[in-house]
């Protein structure tokens, strides 16, 4: 019996010295499937962790999950402690997941370092506040701006590489560019805009008109807690006013396309404000011939700054991972100049540090230097606790006063009481 | 003799219970328990991943009574129910008149009305996207052919509620006619020829003797749809988001996007116990006065 009991020890010892000489540590990262971002498809190339993998010892597995329900599953995932190492999300998410204090900080002297080497709008983007960092902000970010068609620009007399700059030229250069058919049916916009969905979408897409006029979805902007949402004022009237004159007077914009990007791509807008990153990687595929500007969206008068709208997608690690150590070193050798300068020009994509814009391609390719221009321009979203109710508020007066559901004061005074609101509520 | 008897009871009590304690179990693991939880949540403020649950009270449900994007998400469900159930009912029971007469291809009829029942709801919903488009999609293609003008369909606050209330209606319809038909085949044909010898028409022979007689499997399909109504979500989160301007909000998008988009469990709870409440009692009048119109054969 002894003799048996010794043999299976010495079975079991021999079984299972090869696993553990080659137990592999895994690290998943949980990103958006599908086109929602043009840097979460680099995920699907099997090459793309190769080095990492050997060097590391460790497996890497991406998981693409549905952009639509993806905050769900993120925060479902962190109740059961059972979520990626990584993950990949909007920086507008990240308000919503510090509420439920659900993220790792990066760790101060890092956060110092990259702060220190990166271009000023990694850097805005990056720093919530006195150095603090929850993540670290993808190459390729994404700046709103305004895309025109040139033929289209031609075809209605205007000169194709003269954007329209304020507020009256958009007007009406929208006007010349809408084209109806006998019936005086709108059969292409001069202006498409955004009026469905999401209403945070809604809010991205405008953000431009609101934030050159004068509105402020936070006043502070790094500001966790508390703070003051400037809706209902005179900016925020003319930003929403703009549109429906569009809609109603000039009639060149219509409730009847609902996605710009893609009226735009299908030849059916002539002018759109969204990411610019999206139409450089979806305009190949669906509209090759296409040929198109970008500049920033157009200011309210001569001598007004422009106001464009900066996002990224950010790689962060929640506090229920199981690998913490080896996410950090992913993100940490993925977020490396050496590989920011090698998987920019691979996938091209805009560079994050300093010095890699100082190299081929970057410093001399006219769409990354027409980007790094409109950055400054950029700015991005508050990061206050209450921010979701906030952009629920603004979304929605967006979309009564476009659709003629509300007075336009009306929209705006419930908005601005909504939203103040919701930062309140979080607060406490 | 007698507690060989009773042994034998309890053993077979016991086996019973075996038989259906793995039921038992999940539906009280996966149903009980959550509705349990949510009801209790509802009087608290929740942080779930802090584990953090203040007692409130019953602010959660006086914030609610303020609250108007939540007021008018339970106007839109009751709309949306209100459509939904009689008309889905009796375009069901139609259909179900129709096939009970059998003719040349109506068993492949009925399973190309019965087919959206089994397709699942968001893919189904993609595709009506399509044809609601306003531009390219078939509907305004259809309309054009008939010289009617273009409908905006799900990008009008005005007719976005209407445009899922028809894609309900279609993803419904083939189970409403499956019911109704084995109601009718279910009522004894001697009442028919009793009738037609009479001297009653077919109308009246429908009104008289196949509408009573189908009062349980209507009273079944009115309660079951009015269920299934109040809990709209997937189509209105696919087709619009609950837009544009929250024409189409529906109490459960509100609950989805009070607790996973911003985080409020406990408020997200108590609109779930309200609709509860809701449903709990529109189901027992409708149970009750139901009753009434039953007839017993």
């Amino acid at each position: 019996m002894r003799r048996l009991a010794s043999l299976l020890v010495v079975f079991a010892v021999l079984a299972l010295t090869p696993a553990l000489a080659t137990a592999q540590a895994k690290v998943t990262l949980w990103y958006p499937a599908g086109d929602i971002t043009a840097g979460a498809a680099h995920f699907a190339d099997k090459t793309l962790f190769a080095e990492f993998e050997a060097k590391h010892n460790v497996k890497v597995e991406a998981v693409g999950l549905d952009y639509d329900t993806m905050q769900q599953k993120i925060f479902a995932a962190a109740a059961g402690k059972n979520i990626g190492d990584i993950l990949f999300v909007d920086n507008g998410w990240i308000p919503g997941f510090l509420k439920e204090e659900m993220l790792e900080p990066v760790a101060d002297a890092k956060a110092k370092a990259w702060l220190a080497a990166v271009s000023p709008e990694i850097r805005e983007l990056s720093d919530y506040g006195n150095g603090r960092m929850w993540g670290y902000p993808q190459y390729g970010i994404d700046v709103y701006g305004l895309t025109w068609n040139k033929e289209h620009f031609k075809e209605a007399g205007l000169d194709p590489e003269k954007p329209p700059r304020t507020w009256a030229e958009f007007r009406e250069y929208a006007k010349k560019l809408t084209k109806r058919d006998a019936q005086g049916n709108i059969t292409r916009v001069g202006y498409a805009i955004r009026h469905v969905g999401h209403p945070h979408g809604i809010v991205h897409k405008h953000f431009w008109a609101l934030y050159s006029a004068g509105v402020r979805l936070v006043d502070d902007p790094l500001l966790l807690r508390g703070g003051k949402a400037l809706i209902n004022n005179d900016g925020g009237k003319a930003a929403l006013k703009l549109v429906l004159d569009m809609l109603d007077v000039d009639k060149s914009t219509s409730l009847n396309f609902p996605d710009p990007r893609a009226a735009f791509l299908k030849g059916i807008a002539s002018m759109q404000i969204s990411e610019t990153v999206s139409i450089k990687a979806r305009q190949p595929k669906e509209a090759p011939d296409l040929k198109w500007g970008m500049a920033l969206p157009p200011a309210p008068k001569a001598g007004d700054a422009p106001v464009s709208l900066l996002g990224a997608w950010v790689y962060a690690v929640p506090k229920q991972a199981k690998n913490k150590a080896a996410a950090w070193q992913l993100i940490e050798w993925l977020n490396s100049p050496e590989k920011d300068y090698e998987l920019c020009k691979k996938y091209d994509a805009s560079p994050r540090y300093q010095v890699n814009w100082g190299k081929e391609p970057f410093k001399s390719d006219p769409y990354n230097q027409a980007l790094k221009d409109m950055y400054p321009a950029g700015k991005k979203l508050p990061i206050n606790l209450g921010f979701n109710g906030v952009m629920d508020a603004v979304g929605g007066a967006i979309q009564k006063v476009w659709h003629h559901e509300a007075q336009l004061e009306a929209a705006l005074a419930e908005a601005d009481r909504q939203a103040n609101k919701a930062i309140a509520d979080a607060a406490k | 003799m007698g507690w060989r008897r009773r042994g034998f009871r309890r053993r077979h009590l016991l086996h019973a219970y075996l038989f259906i304690a793995p039921v038992v179990l999940l539906f009280g693991v996966f149903r009980v328990v959550p509705a349990v939880q949510t009801l209790l949540y509802s009087v608290y403020k929740v942080e779930l991943l802090r584990g953090r649950f203040t007692f409130v009270g019953l602010d959660n449900f006086r914030a609610l009574l303020a609250d108007e994007a939540f007021g008018q998400a339970m106007v839109n469900t009751l709309a949306y129910v209100a459509a939904i159930v009689p008309i889905s009912a009796a375009l069901g029971l139609g259909l179900a008149v129709l096939f009970d007469t059998r003719f040349r291809l109506s068993e492949l009829f009925k399973a190309v009305y019965f087919a959206p029942m089994v397709t699942s709801t968001a893919a189904a919903a993609m595709v009506w996207w399509w044809l609601y488009n306003p531009q390219f999609g078939l509907l305004n293609v259809l309309l054009r052919l008939v010289h009617l003008p273009d409908q905006p369909w799900l990008m009008s606050s005005r007719t976005a509620l209407t445009a899922i209330i028809i894609f309900s209606v279609w993803k419904s319809l083939g189970y409403n006619m499956i019911i109704y038909l084995a109601g009718l085949q279910a009522i004894p044909a001697q009442f028919y020829e009793a009738a037609t010898i009479d001297g009653a028409g077919a109308l009246a022979r429908f009104w008289r003797i196949s509408v009573p007689l189908l009062a349980p499997t209507t009273t079944f399909l009115l309660i079951y749809n009015g269920i299934l109504a109040f809990q709209v979500f997937d189509q209105v989160f696919v087709l619009t988001g609950g837009g544009p301007a929250n024409a189409t909000n529906v109490v459960v998008l509100d609950i989805y996007r009070q607790a996973f988009e911003r985080f409020n469990f406990g408020y997200a709870a108590a609109e779930a116990t309200v609709l509860f409440l809701l449903i709990l009692g529109i189901t027992v009048v409708q149970y009750v006065y139901s009753k009434r119109f039953e007839v017993a054969y």
